[in-house]
């Protein structure tokens, strides 16, 4: 690089001679400092910057305070509970749980969107509504999966209730018995 | 060697990166979202927010603007009137600042967090504000200063940022502050993820 190329001191139609051509100077510039301070701008970007984008996810929550007649009742024909435990356990019942349990079904991450939509299909638009219980196992992914899925769904009404001592039993039947309380 | 080429290459990326990219907020901690389908934009204009990472340590943070720090001005000085800790100007001035990265001490705390220099917070592993049981959910005294001092009025927007592994417990008891202190609507922050195709949701924003 930086040599010098000179044209070659010969040919017809040119000045005439003993007019020497003048040897023309290289006018490229060695890129290789642009290179490296390009490549230390990329460097400085990628450990600097994020890439993805924060999303907003919108939240409401009933205020607790509120008289129980000014509260929503869920019709129970139009209710699916889903219960979220430990180590990503899902279960879900609709309607009102029966006391001999025979309605409390397990199931998965991958399959509770088949079951709300075929709860969507069958129930009003008006009753449908869908009650989130996160056991005290279970992570903020969980929840925020399972409202993501209710989402998906396009359910419109949907809740996060603590979960009843009724509904504690039957996870424990189908678990085995809670760790005591105080353990993570 | 020619290296225009190599040049071109260099700051084609590095123009790539200059646009789709955004800077990294200042965060003291690591929080690692869970995704969701919401495509809103998080805003950063007028935003407290709330964190907790999987230890299910809590922190309170500003937006870097105006209004993140008015907030957060109000908040120093309604802390500092109610629980009697006399804060200097000083420290009242590095609540704010700290406030944009996040504050998690509880409130016994805070003088001598706000002591620090700059250098000394951001090397602080900062124990987090308690909210684990309802008689000492500091949360909520936070969150209490802040709207008695704007007189009621709750910043625009309301973010909760939670990790993946928060045990849901920690999320309640943050829920327990917001609910007491009258907030109701809020915001959680999620990374973006695709709506499954063939889904009601796929089918409405296609329409």
């Amino acid at each position: 690089m930086g040599a010098d190329v000179s044209a070659p001191d010969s040919g017809g139609g040119k000045k005439g001679p003993g007019v020497k051509k003048q040897a023309r100077k290289d006018t490229r510039v060695d890129m290789t400092p642009m290179v490296d301070l390009g490549f230390l701008l990329i460097t400085f970007f990628v450990f600097t910057t994020t890439m993805s984008t924060p999303k907003a996810f919108g939240f409401n929550v009933p205020d607790d305070s509120a008289k129980p007649e000014e509260q929503n009742e869920a019709k129970a024909s139009g209710a699916f509970t889903i219960l979220l435990s430990k180590d990503n356990h899902v279960y879900f019942y609709e309607g009102q749980l029966l006391p001999d349990g025979s309605n409390f079904k397990s199931s998965s991450f991958s399959e509770i969107r088949k079951e709300l939509l075929r709860k969507k299909d069958n129930t009003p638009e008006k009753d449908l509504v869908v009650i989130v219980k996160p056991g005290e196992l279970a992570n903020y992914k969980n929840l925020v999966d399972i409202l993501d899925e209710v989402q998906i769904a396009d359910i419109g009404r949907k809740a996060v209730v603590d979960v009843n001592e009724a509904e504690k039993t039957f996870i424990e039947l189908t678990e085995g018995p809670a760790p005591p309380a105080g353990t993570k | 060697m020619d290296m225009t080429a190599f040049v071109d290459v260099a700051f084609l990326i590095l123009s790539f990166f200059m646009l789709a990219t955004k800077f990294k907020p200042p965060e003291v901690v690591k929080i690692d979202n869970p995704k969701s389908v919401s495509s809103e934009n998080q805003p950063d204009k007028d935003v407290l927010k709330v964190s907790f990472d999987k230890d299910g340590r809590v922190f309170v943070s500003f937006s870097a603007e105006q209004d993140g720090r008015e907030k957060a001005q109000l908040m120093a000085e309604q802390l500092s009137k109610q629980k009697g800790l006399n804060l200097s100007n000083a420290q009242i001035k590095n609540f704010v600042n700290f406030s944009v990265g996040g504050i998690g001490v509880p409130i016994s705390q805070l003088p001598s967090l706000l002591n620090k220099t700059e250098e000394e917070y951001k090397q602080l592993k900062q124990p987090g504000i308690p909210v684990e049981d309802s008689t000492n959910n500091q949360l909520y005294d936070y969150l209490n200063a802040m709207l008695t001092g704007t007189g009621g009025r709750k910043p625009k927007n309301i973010m909760l940022n939670g990790d993946n592994g928060t045990k849901y417990p920690y999320f309640k008891n943050v829920l327990t502050a917001f609910k007491k202190n009258g907030i109701f609507s809020f915001k959680l922050v999620t990374a973006l993820e695709g709506v499954p195709s063939g889904t009601p949701l796929y089918k409405k924003r296609n329409k």
